[in-house]
């Protein structure tokens, strides 16, 4: 599986393990995302992944009504949003749990479980966020 | 000093072929060497004479292979811009230039070409390029997404009002409706067919978004005093800027937040008007990328001819349009109503503008500013000129 073996893969293997990873620079404590081997700001390559708790804000979101391709695992409509990490500045990618179609508001607090995401062939680890 | 690109190239020529989607008569390649040879007859210019190619944003027709059907005797020089999107139109001149400016290459053709039964849906090889596990797990996996999601952020966080696009929408159709070439020709546009049209990613509903059509477009750049010599007016490239800055760009939405909900343009802006001299005020006429509306409008923004405070005076409908408006934008229609060959038409309107060819003429127009695919990883703009001011 192609996600367990670019520079993100312990991000990946976290969500396996029910655990959210992400990567800070050991040498000058900055969070990196898209994760690197080496820290653009200080130089170093000793990148450490923390892990933290699955607590975020609304950072931006749409609500998806088209099928396009490639969605045909999820129900329409769906609701992606970029979730900002607590405690870290860092944004991911994820979707929310949207039964009563609410538009979500920025700076909304959001709380995560480990959820699945069907495409083709394949089950992908995602975070599925929840209003607190 | 002034900048070794400014007013030293022109383009000569060119040629543009339109279709419906899946409705090309020729196979892709055709269609395009038909542009090119469109392109070369206009400005009396011998085909077997192009040196060299330049495209942007995945087009398939590698330069090299246009030689026989062309009867071209010499490549000296083929290129592309980097990335997916439309960010790269723009600079695929300066690339061109750069050719012509360095003794490489004397006359260059930039082009793109799209005909879906030969090259796919677009959208699909935009996305190929950003595709990952973290957006396909999220359900992301398309540009109408990708940009609905930081046109939320534009009018929810930054105060933009969501009516603005309408009049940018409805400006695109008002040309549109009065050029011959466009999809929209003949067209009343009614507001209302935008407001009930599907929604396909909140806020954008279908005719928020621009839709891919078949054909291909040329133009012939060679060096200014070259272009003198031939059929047309020359239209001068008078500057022209790629690139991005630091917090921008494939970052898995992980741009500085100032930059989040713009189209990438700042620093691609600041170093075309520095090279050039100009202002936005100098501006005459934009032809305008807009994939989306929305993200239209943040490349207004970007370009310096409003603010997130100042959009709702400026990008009004009475103000965009050839007849009478400060800021005519799109004067054939765009990709939203002239037709979206991956936005080359706006190139080709760039000239025909500046020639007093346009279906939509703007009074007076000496310059007129094209800006790539807003958005992009990697974007560009230039400006062109019917004179060299």
């Amino acid at each position: 599986m192609s996600h367990y073996r670019g520079e993100d893969a312990p991000y990946w293997q976290g969500l396996a393990e029910g655990r959210l990873l992400l990567p800070r620079c050991a040498s000058c404590g900055r969070w990196t995302w898209p994760a690197a081997h080496r820290c653009g700001q200080c130089g170093a390559t000793d990148m450490r992944w923390e892990e933290l708790p699955m607590r975020a804000s609304v950072f931006a979101w749409t609500r998806t009504w088209h099928r396009f391709g490639l969605t045909e695992g999820l129900e329409l409509p769906f609701t992606s949003i970029v979730a900002e990490i607590d405690g870290c500045g860092i944004r991911l990618y994820g979707r929310l749990t949207d039964p009563d179609r609410i538009d979500p508001k920025i700076g909304e607090p959001l709380t995560g479980a480990i959820g699945a995401t069907r495409v083709g062939d394949e089950t992908i680890p995602t975070i599925l966020w929840s209003r607190l | 000093m002034t900048h070794p690109l400014y007013g030293s190239t022109a383009i000569a020529g060119v040629g543009l072929r339109q279709y419906k989607r899946g409705a090309s008569p020729l196979p892709e390649r055709s269609v395009l060497v038909d542009a090119i040879l469109a392109a070369c007859a206009e400005a009396g210019f011998d085909p077997a004479d192009i040196d060299g190619f330049v495209s942007y944003g995945d087009d398939k027709n590698e330069p090299v292979r246009l030689m026989p059907e062309l009867g071209i005797r010499e490549l000296n020089w083929s290129a592309a811009v980097w990335g997916g999107g439309g960010g790269g139109i723009a600079g695929a001149f300066g690339i061109a230039a750069s050719a012509i400016l360095s003794g490489q290459a004397k006359a260059v053709v930039v082009f793109r070409a799209l005909v879906e039964g030969s090259s796919g849906r677009l959208s699909a090889a935009v996305m190929a390029h950003h595709l990952n596990d973290h957006m396909l797990a999220a359900g992301v996996v398309s540009p109408a997404q990708v940009c609905a999601i930081r046109a939320n952020r534009l009018f929810e966080h930054h105060g933009v009002p969501r009516d603005i696009v309408e009049d940018l929408v409805r400006a695109s159709y008002h040309h549109g409706s009065r050029n011959p070439e466009a999809v929209a020709y003949g067209q009343t546009f009614d507001i209302e067919a935008l407001r009930s049209s599907r929604l396909i990613a909140e806020p954008f509903r279908l005719f928020d978004c621009s839709r891919e059509n078949d054909g291909a477009g040329a133009l012939l750049l060679v060096s200014a005093e070259h272009a003198r010599s031939l059929a047309k007016p020359p239209v001068y490239l008078l500057g022209c800027a790629q690139g991005t800055e630091a917090g921008w760009g494939d970052l898995l939405d992980n741009d500085r937040e100032d930059l989040y909900a713009t189209a990438g343009f700042r620093s691609v802006a600041r170093n075309l008007y520095a090279q050039t001299g100009l202002s936005p005020a100098d501006i005459d006429v934009v032809q305008l990328y807009e994939n989306f509306d929305a993200q239209g409008v943040m490349s207004l923004i970007d370009h310096g001819f409003c603010s997130y405070e100042s959009a709702a005076e400026v990008i009004r409908f009475d103000n965009l349009i050839a007849d009478g408006g400060k800021l005519p934008v799109n004067t054939a229609g765009g990709n939203l109503a002239q037709g979206f060959i991956h936005g080359i038409g706006l190139a080709v309107e760039a000239v025909r503008q500046l020639r007093g060819e346009s279906s939509n003429p703007v009074a007076g127009a000496r310059t007129c500013l094209l800006a790539g695919g807003p958005g992009s990883p990697t974007v560009s703009s230039a400006i062109f000129g019917n004179i060299v001011p």
